[in-house]
């Protein structure tokens, strides 16, 4: 594998720069609010979109520009760089539809969706079914040209400001639990559906659970045929557990950077200790970047991914919450009067990280898996 | 018999999840902690504490595995203590009587008592219901016990800690206001207050602990994954084995700190109470994560005890110095002979 930008990707990555130092918004890290917080979350994604950022990698018939994922990995470099907001995550449930929908659903789903006109939540798990997903119970009932849902969905993230919801939903109750469950888009605004914010221990609403009551789904917006839902969400998981999609390599560079601030303000740049804490936690995010690359290379050269992402995913719930320690470490006392009550927030949001997508225990286990361990 | 009391009061008066914090009768908790006795254990009987330090550590834990938002540490232990030893008997005696309360006021950083006058702010730690709070200043040959009131000059500060209340002062704490207490302290005197001081503290990160491996415990006994129990899967089995070893290596440092309280040299006290409070310190950050990861999604909720656990026992770490704190202190006296 080639490291060094092709001529194309180092004349991108210098317009991209260019654009972003114009384009970020002054203060946007420090919007206290939630709700600004999320406004200006979609309007960067609006911007990002205008600019020809957003889904860079995606066909051009669907509002993308047919390049190779290395351009977002780039973009995701310059923006944890340069202090840019979090990247839309349009890849993970984006990828999703790509993959399964009908030609139809492609048009009409995908353009809104990569502009950053209609954003996206994901209604997988439930109260009862966690990493046991496939044991969901939420039932969607054919009714004529109508899916009827009812059920309850938790950790549905950002439901409460989503527009659509890829829904998992069982169709065929006496199918064996993998096969009968269909997957669906609705929309978040229609009758019967009930979305209650879930706080969770940084005091933010980052999640939320939904109420789904006699929600009644046009046939036609089936995601892929029925019974395919299985599939349908391990290809979702496998991309929101691979690289690059998620942007977490930009959060983290942007984290790690105010992180060195914070040591350099505190005057403790000259401690070894701190020193050494500081390069370690560097060579994390490399290492973490460079895998996240290779698969990338691979995916490029046309390999789906696969039980590998699970490797990307342990290795940035580890840097994440490492340097989430280290943050707290240098902060000392402070994280806990008030003083930096956004890293103790930050901190907190960090301890999920290793649950959402599959839980750390269940990465290992499909690690052990892949490698052919008895069973 | 005194631990029985403790838990049965801790049971009562501890929150089973966040929301109980606004409704749970703290007076009512602190009135049953007075007449059972626990807040005089340490006030003088004759000259000797009435309780002894390994008293002092059961109750402590057994609050701090409640996760019992009443001031325990921060009148009965910390201040009742100072009191004690500046010979300020009566003040000692009303504490213990649960009619007021007094707390401790901590430097900046909450790595010790502050001493004033100083030029910067301190807070009021652990000060639920109480009007005044102690702190040191210089004389010669020692130290003198103040009293600062709290009435004026300091703000409730959100800590993250959701069972202890916090006051941040508005700016230095000068000459003006302090009263002195009793009469002043020696050497001796403040590393016997130190090596109790962190022992409670120590002792009360142990409870939080082991109470948070219990819950994951009881959690892995009830939730089905897979159709099994998860407390089935050697994974989940592993992490709360080493929570748990984590939880009792660190009961066992502060059992012998708490009995070094009252037995040994002060020096030797005071080592014991800082190998127990490094340990505690260095531990008590991943065995309350991992018992929020055992809780899967629903141990990261605000709605969830899991994380008052790691609030406060990421707190009980800060107060009187952390492990790096601890370390070099442990450090001077076995490599220096300091
Ligand atoms: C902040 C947040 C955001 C989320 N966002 C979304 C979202 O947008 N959409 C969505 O659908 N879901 C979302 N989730 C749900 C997430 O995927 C689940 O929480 C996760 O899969 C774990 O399920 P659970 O919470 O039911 O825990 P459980 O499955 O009950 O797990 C409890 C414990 O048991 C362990 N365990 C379970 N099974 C095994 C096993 N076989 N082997 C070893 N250990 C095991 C787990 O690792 C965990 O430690 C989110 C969760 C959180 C906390």
């Amino acid at each position: 594998m080639d490291y060094r930008d092709t001529p194309e990707e180092a004349e991108f990555r210098a317009s991209l720069r260019e654009w972003l130092a114009a384009a970020i918004p002054a203060g946007w890290d420090k919007i206290d609010d939630e709700e600004a917080a999320v406004r200006l979350r979609k309007e960067w994604h609006r911007t990002l979109y205008r600019a020809g950022y957003v889904g860079m990698s995606w066909p051009e018939e669907y509002g993308g520009r047919g390049l190779s994922p290395v351009y977002d990995a780039i973009l995701n470099e310059e923006c944890g760089n340069l202090n840019a907001p979090p990247l839309p995550s349009v890849g993970y449930i984006g990828r999703a539809v790509f993959t399964y929908a009908t030609e139809e659903q492609k048009r009409r789903f995908l353009p809104p969706l990569l502009s950053g006109e209609a954003s996206w939540c994901q209604g997988f798990s439930e109260p009862e079914a966690g990493s046991d997903l496939a044991s969901l119970r939420t039932t969607a009932r054919l009714d004529g040209d109508h899916y009827v849902v009812n059920g309850q969905k938790m950790w549905t993230s950002g439901g409460q400001y989503a527009d659509w919801c890829l829904l998992l939903a069982r169709t065929d109750p006496d199918a064996p639990k993998h096969k009968g469950i269909s997957a669906f888009l609705v929309s978040m605004t229609e009758p019967g559906v009930t979305c209650r914010p879930i706080v969770i221990a940084s005091g933010e609403a980052e999640t939320s659970e939904v109420f789904w009551d006699d929600v009644r789904i046009p046939v036609d917006q089936r995601l892929g045929a029925p019974g395919e839902g299985w599939r349908i969400a391990m290809t979702t998981v496998t991309y929101e557990r691979g690289p690059a999609d998620i942007g977490f390599i930009a959060n983290y560079r942007r984290t790690l950077r105010k992180v060195e601030a914070i040591a350099a303000e505190r005057g403790l740049l000259d401690r070894p200790e701190t020193r050494k804490a500081l390069a370690r936690a560097y060579v994390r995010g490399e290492v973490l970047r460079l895998n996240c690359m290779e698969q990338l290379s691979l995916r490029v050269s046309g390999r789906p991914p696969g039980p590998e992402g699970s490797v990307a995913k342990l290795l940035w719930a580890d840097a994440e919450q490492s340097l989430q320690h280290l943050a707290m470490d240098l902060l000392g006392a402070d994280e806990m009067t008030g003083v930096a009550a956004d890293w103790l927030s930050s901190y907190f949001t960090s301890r999920p990280v290793s649950v959402y997508g599959g839980s750390a225990q269940i990465q290992k286990n499909i690690i052990a898996r892949m490698l052919d361990m008895p069973r | 018999m005194l631990k029985e009391v403790a838990a049965q009061i801790a049971g009562s008066a501890g929150p089973a999840n966040p929301g109980d914090l606004r409704t749970l009768d703290r007076a009512a908790a602190w009135r049953s902690l007075a007449q059972s006795g626990l807040l005089a254990l340490r006030t003088r009987d004759g000259g000797s504490p009435a309780g002894s330090g390994v008293e002092v550590a059961v109750v402590a834990e057994a609050l701090g595995a409640g996760l019992v938002p009443v001031p325990y540490l921060g009148s009965a232990v910390l201040a009742t203590e100072l009191l004690a030893l500046a010979g300020a008997h009566d003040e000692a005696e009303a504490l213990a009587e649960g009619g007021s309360r007094t707390g401790v006021l901590l430097d900046g950083d909450l790595s010790a008592l502050a001493v004033l006058p100083g030029d910067q702010a301190v807070y009021g730690w652990d000060v639920d219901g109480a009007d005044g709070a102690l702190a040191l200043t210089g004389v010669r040959g020692g130290y003198q016990v103040v009293r600062v009131s709290l009435e004026t000059g300091f703000v409730p500060v959100p800590g993250a800690d959701l069972t202890r209340a916090l006051l941040r002062s508005d700016g230095p704490v000068g000459e003006a206001s302090p009263t002195p207490v009793g009469s002043p302290l020696s050497a001796e005197d403040l590393s016997r207050w130190e090596a109790l001081a962190l022992t409670a503290i120590a002792a009360d990160t142990v409870g939080v602990m082991r109470a948070a491996v219990a819950r994951a415990v009881a959690y892995s006994k009830e939730r089905v994954q897979y159709g099994v129990l998860i407390g089935s899967f050697q994974a989940v089995q592993h992490m709360c084995a080493e929570a748990y070893v984590q939880a009792e290596a660190s009961a066992s440092a502060v059992n012998y700190a708490a009995w070094a309280v009252d037995e040994l040299e002060p020096a030797e006290a005071l080592l014991a109470a800082r190998t127990a409070k490094a340990q505690c310190a260095s531990v008590a950050r991943e065995v309350t994560e991992t018992v929020m990861q055992v809780f899967g999604g629903i141990g990261q909720t605000y709605e969830h005890i899991a994380h008052v656990h790691t609030r406060r026992a990421l707190t009980d770490r800060q107060v009187l110095g952390d492990e790096g704190v601890q370390l070099l202190r442990i450090a001077d006296v076995r490599l220096t002979g300091e």
